[in-house]
């Protein structure tokens, strides 16, 4: 490791240890009971904080479940001890338990649902929770409420120092698990299906399998977090985990900073304080200025920037100003907590829409010169894409394949062979059904006729997932990066064969070898469409012809027999269509079967082997390109000229 | 018409246009070409006023409209056919052909009169979209779809028209088609600035050609000149 990665390595771990290590020390100098229990608070919400996140920040989804979450947790394990008579390290798992199994059952038709559905569906489900938790007396109490009390653990009695330091244990653990866990393949994943389901899906990774695995996770982290909750109160009521705290668990999450172990932290802490920060007029006062301060100076760097537009800069001044100002006229400030909550939010969500993690991550980062982490030199190629072996065998048969959308027959009785390690062209009109015919071939949509072969056995039909795994990989028309990752993390999302390590070691840190590994693989296909350069920028920061050559590089990452290029030329100027034209030649190289949908003829007739021309659904001609540009039927519906003239006006 | 001066625009800190000047007159059709990333895009926003620039002018009828907002512009007369059409996919043909008069005719007497005319003029120029006058934009075919987008910037009977990337995504047959109803545009004395990667289609009905690299204009001239140009020839021409 080099000087600049130690620097780095201690910084980040340094700051962990240094925070844990003084909250583990404070019981040693601090007797007061009050602050201990706050402390013990931040632990638990510190917890459920980061299980939200998950759903929040990576699956980029509006949960409002949250709180029912903490309430299912709390009253598992308040009933698995009071009315089983069960130990505290049960009762925990009993809650963690509780909180996977209804996650994975709610989240199962809930991520079906997307936006603003899904967060009513979560909605309800808090609502339906605390009504159960409160009618049915006869196991919970109802209205009346809960007593429970703190079974000992291994035989020891747990006083406040001793849970305080239980629960910071606990903390420490997630926090340590959940970042082995979310800077893996699985974190990427989560992000990647945020941007484009779509997309996630034609890689291979299965979108649905890992949303589900999200939201159950999270919710597991909430429901854990609920039983520590209620061995630290001893009494719970269900009106406790109504919709009002999931307003402020959100605000916790945006404020403290989405994707962030650090940002649920300092959500949590906020949360913490709230109570204490509206009883206290001081202690507001100091807080509402403190914020006018922020809001000041966001404003202004962001204006300074060129970021944000003056409006991003000024309502959340405004907004914290009335906090200021409201502070010294309102007699209670209590009584108008809901407005304050809302002030808050307003202002993070429109001036810090990063969080505050994400506000002054950059800063340190700029000022402790921590550079990002190295990357690993670029694997060979061959070891990541061997060459395959082809003698021109059939590969690919399509026997009288059709898809009608109603009663449009947009490919109607296709019937084609594709060979191993040609270039197939595809070409046609707009609208002549070659999307839809690539669409049906790699799964987004379902056939409504006909048989797919590949290598002589039936194809998966109607799942992007399926046909994935059975080799086949595809770009889009229409650009589905993953926006948000990096050039290299989109490569890496779709990286197939290296990601072995089973969950629980993943989670315990052993998958540090292969994540180098996936590292050097991804950075190896960037080197082929040459990007190398560009490998940590943002997919949708990249010039279109790179977002163009990076779809090629990810589908390429699924290691593919078959890869489909849907129109890679189209908006690309003639200096990039030259390097495309490179780019396919040297994936053909390797013995990639490649499908060609374009409509530069001139890459057509430089590259395909094999062109067939769809008019209305149906091959009106097929053979070479040359072929195909002298026949009457395809200069009609197609080419518009005959070829001289056609090479002419296609440059 | 329209006149571009010293030009610097950007997204957040970086800057992709450094200094662009051009100038578009009356009646005539300038081509812009240039790699991916040249800044011809960026160039086109921040004329239409979707980007802010930072610095330099643009003189639209020898009115300066930098920093106006993109609704305030269009209402001056100029029209931008986006690249990737951009049509409003749920509204039918004929609205999104409406909508394209809005900024100027009258908001409520007279509307549908006054357009019905202009309507008339789009529907002979393209008589595809007469056919599918009802019909959700969302589901035309790329080409008509195009057609769809020049005729509601024509909607707006534009002092300047700006096309960026017509051609994109489309049928030879289809491209030649657009490009006859450029050279029609052009005789109907439509001032046009157009960004084509089909770089030698655009010269054949340019006027004027600017050849952009790294956001600047790096070669400028008449067609018959970039024909004779050997850096323009090889690097874009093919």
């Amino acid at each position: 490791m080099s000087a600049l990665m130690w620097k780095r390595f201690l910084l980040i771990r340094g700051a962990e240890l240094a925070t844990f290590a003084t909250l583990a020390a404070i019981p040693l100098f601090v007797s007061s009971s009050y602050a201990l229990g706050l402390l013990t608070l931040l632990a638990i919400y510190g917890i459920l904080l980061i299980g939200l996140d998950v759903s929040v920040g990576y699956l980029g989804q509006v949960n409002l479940g949250q709180a029912a979450f903490l309430g299912l947790g709390a009253y598992a394990a308040g009933l698995s001890v009071s009315l089983l008579g069960w130990g505290l390290p049960a009762a925990l798992v009993a809650s963690a338990l509780t909180g996977l199994i209804i996650g994975a059952l709610l989240a199962l038709p809930a991520l079906r649902l997307e936006g603003p559905q899904f967060a009513l569906a979560t909605l309800s489900f808090g609502a339906l929770t605390v009504t159960v938790l409160n009618e049915w007396e006869g196991l919970t109490g109802g209205a009346q409420g809960l007593q429970l009390d703190r079974p000992p653990l291994l035989g020891i009695r747990l006083d406040a120092p001793a849970f305080y330091w239980l629960c910071m244990l606990f903390l420490a653990l997630v926090w340590m698990l959940m970042r082995n866990l979310l800077s893996s393949h699985w974190g990427r994943s989560f992000e990647a299906l945020r941007d484009s389901p779509i997309a996630t899906d034609a890689m291979g990774v299965g979108t649905y399998r890992h949303k589900v695995a999200a939201f159950a996770i999270g919710s597991a982290l909430g429901s854990f977090a609920g039983g520590l909750y209620a061995f630290n109160f001893q009494y719970l009521q269900p009106h406790s985990f109504v919709y009002e705290l999931m307003v402020i668990l959100l605000l916790g999450v945006v404020l403290g900073g989405r994707k962030s172990l650090w940002g649920a932290f300092v959500g949590a802490a906020l949360i913490v304080l709230l109570p204490n920060l509206l009883s206290n007029r001081m202690l507001f006062q100091v807080f509402s200025a403190l914020g006018l301060l922020m809001a000041v100076l966001a404003g202004v760097r962001g204006l300074l920037n060129k970021t944000t537009r003056p409006f991003q800069a000024l309502a959340p001044i405004v907004a914290m100003g009335s906090l200021v100002v409201g502070g010294l006229l309102v007699a209670n400030t209590e009584d108008w907590r809901k407005a304050i909550f809302a002030l808050m939010l307003f202002s993070v969500v429109v001036g810090l829409p990063e969080g505050l993690m994400g506000f002054v991550t950059p800063l340190l980062s700029r000022l402790l010169r921590m550079a990002p982490p190295a990357l690993p030199a670029p694997a060979a190629l061959d070891e990541v894409l061997a060459t395959r072996q082809v003698h021109g065998e059939l590969l690919l048969e399509l026997r009288n394949l059709k898809r009608y959308f109603g009663g449009v027959k947009a490919v109607d009785d296709v019937s084609m062979c594709v060979c191993a390690g040609h270039i197939h062209g595809l070409i046609g009109p707009n609208g002549s059904g070659k999307s839809t015919a690539v669409n049906v071939i790699s799964g987004l949509y379902a056939p409504s006729g006909g048989a797919m072969l590949l290598h002589g056995k039936a194809l998966p039909q109607g799942s992007l997932y399926r046909a994935a795994r059975a080799g086949i990989a595809r770009t889009f028309q229409n650009l589905q990066l993953f926006g948000e990752l990096s050039a290299l993390d989109n490569v890496m999302v779709a990286l197939k064969g290296v990601y072995r390590m089973p969950l629980p070691l993943l989670l315990l840190g052993f998958a540090r070898r292969e994540e180098k590994r996936a590292q050097a693989e991804a950075l190896a296909l960037l080197q082929l469409v040459g990007l190398t350069q560009q490998a940590r920028a943002r997919a949708r920061d990249l010039t279109y012809g790179a977002q163009r050559f990076l779809e090629i590089a990810r589908a390429l990452a699924c290691k593919p027999e078959l890869l489909i290029l849907d129109e890679p030329a189209a908006g690309l100027a003639q200096p990039d269509v030259a390097q495309l034209i490179e780019i396919i030649r040297r994936i053909h190289q390797r013995g990639i079967t490649i499908i060609l949908i374009e409509h530069h003829m001139d890459v057509v007739s430089e590259l395909c082997n094999v062109v067939t021309v769809l008019d209305g659904g149906k091959i009106i001609a097929q053979g070479s390109a040359a072929e195909v540009k002298r026949h009457p039927q395809v200069i009609a519906a197609y080419l518009g000229v005959a070829p001289a003239e056609a090479e002419h006006a296609q440059p | 018409m329209l006149l571009v001066e010293n030009l610097h625009a950007g997204y957040g800190a970086s800057e992709v246009l450094a200094g662009v000047s051009l100038q578009v007159k009356q009646g005539s059709v300038v081509a812009l070409i240039g790699a991916n990333g040249a800044g011809k895009t960026t160039t086109m926003r921040s004329i239409s006023g979707m980007l802010k620039p930072s610095q330099g002018r643009v003189l639209l009828d020898g009115q300066p409209v930098q920093g106006y907002t993109a609704a305030r512009i269009a209402r001056l007369g100029l029209a931008h056919a986006p690249e990737g059409r951009k049509v409003f996919g749920p509204l039918s043909v004929e609205d999104n052909l409406l909508l394209g008069a809005y900024g100027r005719l009258p908001a409520f007497f007279g509307f549908r009169s006054q357009a019905a005319q202009d309507l008339a003029r789009i529907y002979e120029l393209f008589p595809r979209l007469r056919e599918r006058s009802q019909q959700a934009a969302g589901t035309l075919s790329g080409g008509e779809q195009q057609m769809l987008a020049i005729g509601r910037a024509l909607m707006a009977k534009p002092k300047v028209m700006l096309l960026d990337e017509p051609s994109m995504g489309l049928a030879p047959v289809i491209v030649q088609e657009v490009f006859r109803i450029i050279t029609r545009l052009k005789e109907a004395g439509i001032t046009l600035l157009l960004v084509e990667q089909f770089a030698r289609s655009a010269l054949e009905v340019a006027d004027y050609v600017y050849v952009m690299e790294h956001g600047k204009i790096a070669v400028e001239g008449l067609p018959s000149e970039m024909h004779k140009n050997q850096r323009v020839l090889q690097a874009y021409l093919g």
